[in-house]
């Protein structure tokens, strides 16, 4: 047994790692808010990440996708080292994010903010933009025709022209994991995705996670709704206190005595 | 739909805001005329008036630019001015203590390269921070420009100004001497006649320039709105952690704003420099800040044509007001009061309009790329909220 396994509660060594969380260390003031988190994801799993309020779940979501910087450890994405890359670099090696809150664009409909997904468009480049409008407008009807066949697939084509502000919660959880994928991860980091959505609402978000991992992609998502992560997830690791608890199927860890305690502050 | 083919279906496919717009304009135009023609308004003034005005255009446009684009709230539009003027007045004016007299092209060339540095000096720190920290930078950078203009006579002549700025075109083959080898036209007779004779065609040479300044900034800023560059910026305006999220380079693209923003001021200081022939540390006083502010949210932030807009409404306020004072019906000195005035139009419109006269009233996607979609073509942001039909 290596010295790393004997440290952390979760599974180690697994056979195709696409994110590596290492030894990860982050205070503030005198709290530390993640106590040597190490643990790993493997390749076309949905992985679930639960824990009791405060077990430092969203602060571990921000240190590997690098809006915190780590005070120790490493994170590593398909085995090259990000730790301490800005977000956008971090994003360049497959791992993106979405945020507990929805987030607002002003001014934009549905669509328009769907098309601020795609990474690496043409028409980012501001010279770009007067030396080849032709390549621009290329790539952009490329990712118009992406962003409706997504909408499509999500089931909320209808609401492609609504302005982004004006759709319900629900509806901008979906836009936003569409929205995810139109960046093309290898790995999403969902952060409450279930949060603040109705149950059929919920259900068929339930659904789109399953088919796009079907498709490919992989997850790792913080839920504190048990029924969505247990049905959804597989395998669950438990974060207390900053570290892992455990990490199991999800009958396992509904079972463990460990979590159990945990969760009513014993 | 195109004005010339369909002027009737161009009409109706307006928006409420966009027709309001186009009505008062033509109102305003249809006034300047009846002013001209029954001799109220002095042609070379009139121009010098719309210099002005394009002037304080392309000021608008480059700070919304940086706060309509990106929400970069940048207090030092006096000081990117400034730099434009005093970078093209101390390379070509013959006052100037730098012993160069270079064409006004090269200074205008200087003013610009000066603006971008001032830019990135005052970026590179600022732009990874909170938004407040380039907003308070800014301020501070504004008097330190105009305090090192006033007291740093061996470069710039301190309190005394730059005099002999050449005019832009001075030197150049045909339209250097135009002016003077236009002929002098004579309407009407007596002490009301209508003369219009070299300083008139020397101003009229000065709104083409400004004319042209205004019309390229804007199609750039068109093009640059409309494109996945603009789309990221609007991004980082509402949200700039979602648009880190998604993978873009925030600090870079918010650079690019500032900067493209700050070169669009310095034209403006460019062209001011010899419209006037004449500038000093006076033109670098906060007031024109604030002033370009107030143009910028009363045409709708984020909107280059609220912009445009903006800047030729203060232009009118600011000049208009002091005809006021020929009304004897007024018992007051009301040209003082201005200001207040400007107070006053800014309450209404944050009560009754927060977003502006003229906010953008449609969606931004690169053109051509939705056209084939008609039966939602109308249905973008527009006052009659999309869907709800």
């Amino acid at each position: 047994m290596s010295e790393q396994t004997q440290r952390t509660a979760a599974t180690m060594n697994k056979d195709d790692v696409v994110l590596r969380v290492d030894e990860l260390v982050k205070t503030f003031g005198a709290l530390v808010a993640t106590d040597e988190a190490t643990f790993e994801v493997e390749r076309g799993t949905i992985t679930g990440l639960i824990g009791p309020n405060g077990a430092g779940k969203s602060t571990l979501f921000n240190l590997i996708s690098g809006f915190y910087e780590a005070d120790d450890g490493r994170v590593s994405v398909n085995g090259t080292d990000v730790t301490g890359l800005e977000p956008y670099e971090i994003a360049d090696h497959g791992l993106i994010r979405t945020f507990q809150t929805p987030r607002k664009v002003e001014g934009m409909t549905v669509r328009e903010a769907m098309l601020v997904g795609p990474r690496e468009q043409p028409g980012e480049s501001f010279l770009k933009l007067f030396t080849s409008p032709g390549t621009v407008g290329a790539a952009e009807s490329k990712n118009m025709d992406d962003v409706n066949r997504i909408l499509e697939e999500f089931e909320i084509d209808h609401l492609a022209t609504q302005p982004a502000t004006k759709i319900s919660g629900g509806q901008m959880k979906l836009v936003e994991l569409a929205r995810a994928m139109l960046a093309e991860p290898e790995i999403l980091l969902l952060d409450e995705p279930a949060a603040g959505v109705n149950p059929t609402l919920r259900n068929k978000l339930a659904e789109q996670i399953r088919r796009l991992n079907e498709e490919g992609t992989t997850f790792l998502l913080i839920e504190h709704d048990m029924e969505f992560v247990m049905s959804l997830a597989d395998p669950v690791i438990v974060l207390d206190q900053g570290s892992v608890l455990m990490e199991g199927r999800p009958d396992e860890v509904q079972s463990d005595t460990r979590v159990i305690d945990a969760y009513l502050g014993g | 739909m195109s004005l010339v083919e369909d002027p009737k279906g161009y009409w109706t496919d307006l928006t409420v805001a966009e027709k309001g717009v186009s009505g008062a304009v033509v109102g305003f135009a249809l006034l300047l005329v009846f002013s001209l023609v029954t001799g109220g308004l002095a042609p070379t003034y009139f121009l010098y008036l719309v210099g002005l005005a394009g002037m304080y255009a392309l000021l608008s446009l480059g700070l919304n630019s940086q706060w309509g684009f990106s929400g970069l709230i940048n207090f030092s539009v006096a000081a990117f001015f400034g730099i434009g003027a005093y970078g093209t007045a101390l390379a070509s004016a013959s006052s100037s203590p730098l012993p160069y007299d270079l064409a006004p092209v090269v200074g205008l060339l200087a003013a610009l390269v000066l603006a971008a540095l001032l830019a990135l000096f005052i970026g590179i720190p600022t732009l990874r921070l909170r938004a407040d920290y380039l907003a308070i930078a800014s301020i501070g950078l504004a008097e330190v420009v105009r305090l090192i203009v006033l007291n740093q006579d061996n470069w710039t002549n301190g309190s005394e100004g730059v005099r002999g700025i050449p005019g832009f075109f001075d030197g150049w083959p045909v339209l250097g001497t135009l002016p003077e080898t236009m002929p002098t036209l004579v309407f009407g007779s007596g002490p009301g006649a209508t003369v219009l004779n070299t300083p008139f065609w020397q101003a009229l040479l000065n709104v083409g320039l400004v004319l042209a300044l205004v019309g390229v900034s804007y199609l750039v800023l068109r093009r640059a709105h409309r494109s996945p560059w603009g789309r990221v910026l609007r991004t980082i305006r509402s949200d700039e952690d979602l648009a880190r999220a998604l993978g873009k380079n925030t600090y870079s693209f918010k650079m690019q704003s500032f900067v493209l923003g700050s070169l669009i001021m310095a034209l403006a200081g460019v062209f001011y420099a010899h419209l006037n022939l004449y500038v000093s540390p006076g033109d670098l006083d906060p007031i024109t800040t604030f002033y370009v502010w107030v143009a910028v949210i009363l045409g709708g932030s984020g909107s280059n044509r609220g912009a445009l807009f903006g800047g030729v409404v203060i232009v009118a306020i600011r000049e208009g007001t002091r005809f006021l004072n020929g009304f004897e019906f007024i018992p007051f000195a009301a040209a003082p009061l201005r200001l207040l005035l400007i107070g006053v139009i800014i309450v209404l419109l944050m009560r009754f309009r927060p977003q502006g006269v003229l906010p953008p009233q449609r969606e931004l996607i690169w053109p051509k790329t939705v056209d084939e979609a008609p039966e939602q073509l109308d249905s973008g942001v527009r006052e009659t909220k999309a869907g709800e039909r």
